[in-house]
């Protein structure tokens, strides 16, 4: 991790009709830094996430990316999208194509690679997820945690410099989990930058190096995981964390 | 409301108009004399398989027209010089083909009623001609002697005929609905659901000839029809103000009544007779297997490229309307007058009859702007664009249909909209809306017989025609329903596996390590 800020959201609001989802938002992210966002259903975690990526447009204040505002309108758009990544809860794989053109899709269209070295790639981290020996399945005939090891890949094989998650293993049944958060820690281990929300606390603890608690709309509290985890230092804070806590930390 | 409504419709006009592609007609110019008939009143005019007795190819078909006018209008076609050129037209197309310039005479038993004389001029008198009633030999009225036997009687004529007004003339006829043309009528009377028609001489000895089940009845003096000569004189149907009229006349001067008479006996004598031995089937189909396979060649033709072309247009519309609005102002202004304009052109195509807007497009384009365009190019057109009207909608909603995330996710990875809908949602929404697309094929092959309006030799007209030459009208009709069958469920059949296809494998193999290990091999090609 270095010092290197790559995303910079500056009092960030976001409005659905007269529904105030996100209230000044102030976030760094530095190069290599895995960012996790906790809170409570509705807080607007993953508001966040899609006007960092621009699948929802902000209302006010301003997202940099390497110092520079991604909402002016000579910015490269296409080129940023492609160096943000996304994995979804829902996964979003592409009905029509296979594992291995979910994960080339991408290269050849956007980054113009050529299809073998697209093709490579996409083999190459697929294999990373174990999900190489299907590459010729289509997702509908996948089971979830395979779903999103796909998803994870696609994502990965363009390269990016920020990888956004946003509750990856919150569709999955319990025994799909793991697999995927294994793969999700082998890719923080790679230093790739992560933003993450994910309700999966033990192992956000695990591997953010910051820890961002969002409640209704504003960052009500933020640290190092350390910090949040074991020593909250506001209530509502520790009520959320409480009721995560109760059941033991998974 | 109702001014919102006119100019819907004047729109959908001029999209007619837009898309009609234009030819333009030399009416002067050319060498020769298009000759409108219907090619099946015998023996006035009827079809034949063969150029036998002196019969003269139709227009765009493998057909000939032979009969008493088409032996007129060589006569005339000879002494103006000119080439003599024979178009199909249906009965009710002759006056806006010969106003639209589509034909420049109509010689097929037509009388110079004065209505007609309102949108047309007439050449002098070519036939004489007398009303005859034409009744079953078994039935009530065989022996009927004058006009007051047929009291409670059903009777009818030709629709837009003085035969069917002539009916007036009968007290306590039973008026039945006029009727489009004389097979639809011989059918009707060898059905039992009407006890005769109205007829004149000539078609009433062709059809007592062909049919020994059917008496025709004259009636002299006071017991027959009143009739005005304007309406039993046969005369050329010709544009107002024709320059070639008086030569045309002279023409006919030239024939004497004596001569006449010879060609109309032997036009009864020559007109097409029903072979019946043996299996009807096979004898049928020997008859007129070449028009049937044409017939079903022209509606699979125009079902065929009306689909293909009518889904290409449906696919475009959809993409269009499904483009998000937003951006600057002036995009997205721009993007809801096509949106408006777009559902205008839907509207108005699923909105009328296609056979209606056939007529307005073949001849509401030669009458209005004076387009004149192929029948066939015609009938393409009409299907194709009413196909993509009801396909617009199904491929629109086919696009709706397909999830939020799929677009999430392409744009999530830099996809352009572009990109997005050609390599991810198109091609689920296409794969989603091949059952439609399949269904309205099969409408379409049904549908095109309504093209039979603006005369396109398509299975049904063709059906028509056979069986207006050989009265055997249940057999042909058997014959053509019989091909209607066989092609959609064929057709189906075929589309159902082109689903199966696209749909991908049912299975997938995992691949084995080996196939992994390979992968180096493909960048080492590469480097
Ligand atoms: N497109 C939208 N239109 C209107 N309201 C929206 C839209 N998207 C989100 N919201 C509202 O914004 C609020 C925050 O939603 P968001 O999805 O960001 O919450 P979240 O923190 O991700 O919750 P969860 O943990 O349940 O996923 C919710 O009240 C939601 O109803
Ligand atoms: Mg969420």
């Amino acid at each position: 991790m270095t010092n290197e800020k790559i995303i910079t959201v500056e009092h960030l609001e976001k409005t659905f009709g007269d529904h105030r989802v996100l209230k000044d938002i102030n976030l760094e992210v530095n190069h290599g830094e895995v960012l996790s966002i906790i809170g409570a259903s509705g807080s607007g975690k993953s508001t966040l996430l899609r006007c960092i990526n621009l699948l929802e447009h902000p209302t006010n204040g301003d997202i940099k990316f390497h110092q520079q505002s991604i909402l002016t309108s000579d910015f490269d758009l296409t080129d940023y999208q492609a160096k943000v990544g996304m994995v979804f809860q829902s996964f979003n794989l592409f009905n029509n194509l296979n594992v291995l053109e979910n994960c080339m899709i991408g290269q050849t269209t956007v980054l113009k690679r050529d299809p073998a070295q697209a093709k490579k790639v996409a083999l190459e981290q697929l294999d990373k997820v174990a999900m190489s020996p299907y590459v010729n399945a289509k997702p509908a005939q996948l089971s979830g945690g395979q779903k999103q090891r796909v998803g994870i890949a696609r994502a990965v094989s363009m390269n990016p410099e920020v990888l956004l998650f946003d509750e990856p293993t919150s569709a999955l049944d319990p025994e799909m989990v793991d697999d995927v958060l294994d793969s999700m820690r082998a890719l923080a281990h790679t230093g790739l930058t992560m933003i993450l929300v994910t309700h999966e606390m033990a192992f956000a603890r695990d591997i953010s190096d910051h820890v961002v608690f969002m409640d209704q709309g504003v960052i009500a509290e933020e640290g190092s995981a350390e910090a949040i985890f074991t020593n909250p230092q506001k209530e509502r804070t520790q009520t959320f964390l409480k009721r995560y806590l109760q059941g033991g930390m998974r | 409301m109702k001014q919102q409504h006119k100019f819907l419709v004047w729109l959908g006009l001029l999209f007619f108009a837009l898309l009609a592609i234009p030819t333009h007609t030399s009416q002067a110019a050319d060498n020769t004399f298009k000759v409108g008939m219907e090619a099946g009143y015998p023996p006035f005019n009827w079809t034949q398989t063969d150029s036998s007795n002196g019969a003269v190819q139709i227009q765009g078909s493998s057909s000939y027209a032979g009969g008493y006018d088409v032996q007129m209008a060589k006569k005339v076609a000879k002494s103006l010089g000119k080439k003599l050129v024979v178009v199909k037209t249906s009965w009710d197309g002759l006056a806006p083909a010969l106003t639209s310039g589509k034909i420049d005479a109509i010689i097929a038993g037509m009388s110079p009623t004065p209505e007609r004389r309102k949108t047309i001029d007439f050449s002098d008198t070519y036939y004489k001609s007398q009303l005859v009633i034409i009744v079953r030999k078994n039935g009530k009225y065989a022996d009927a002697t004058k006009l007051s036997d047929f009291k409670n009687a059903k009777l009818t004529g030709q629709l837009n005929t003085y035969h069917y007004t002539a009916l007036n003339q009968i007290k306590g006829v039973i008026k039945e609905p006029a009727m489009k043309d004389f097979p639809s009528m011989r059918v009707a009377l060898e059905s039992g659901t009407i006890d005769g028609y109205v007829s004149e001489k000539p078609e009433g000895i062709s059809v007592t000839r062909a049919n020994p089940n059917v008496k025709m009845l004259e009636f002299s003096g006071t017991a027959g029809f009143h009739t005005n000569p304007a309406d039993t004189d046969l005369a050329i149907g010709l544009r107002k103000n024709d320059p070639d009229k008086e030569r045309i006349n002279a023409a006919l001067a030239k024939i004497s009544a004596h001569e006449r008479d010879q060609i109309m006996t032997t036009a009864v004598e020559q007109q097409p007779q029903s072979k019946s031995s043996g299996n009807w089937v096979i004898a049928l189909l020997k008859q007129y297997g070449g028009m049937l396979a044409s017939g079903t060649g022209i509606t699979l033709l125009i079902s065929m490229v009306g689909t293909i072309v009518g889904f290409i247009i449906g696919l475009l519309v959809g993409i269009l309307r499904t483009i998000p609005r937003t951006g600057s102002k002036a995009r997205r202004g721009l993007l809801r007058v096509m949106d408006w304009l777009l559902s205008v052109y839907i509207e108005v195509f699923r909105g009328t009859p296609m056979i209606v807007q056939a007529a307005v497009v073949y001849y509401g384009a030669a009458q209005a702007f004076g387009w004149n365009m192929n029948r066939l190019a015609a009938a393409l057109v009409i299907v194709s664009v009413n196909t993509g009207a009801y396909l617009a909608e199904i491929m629109r909603g086919g696009i709706i249909a397909v999830d939020a995330g799929q677009f999430e996710a392409a744009h999530a990875l830099g996809m352009t909209h572009l990109q997005t809908m050609n390599k991810i949602i198109l091609p689920q929404a296409i794969r989603n809306s091949l059952p439609a697309v399949t269904n309205e094929f099969v409408i379409n092959i049904k549908d095109t017989s309504v093209l039979s309006v603006i005369s396109v030799s398509e299975l049904f007209f063709q059906g028509s025609t056979i069986a207006g030459q050989n009265f055997q009208f249940f057999h042909t009709y058997l014959i053509i329903s019989a091909i209607y069958l066989i092609l959609t469920f064929t057709i189906t059949r075929i589309l159902r596996a082109i689903e199966r296809h696209m749909a991908g494998p049912q299975n997938y193999n995992l691949m084995a390590n080996q196939d992994q290990v390979s992968v180096p091999k493909v960048n080492s090609e590469v480097e």
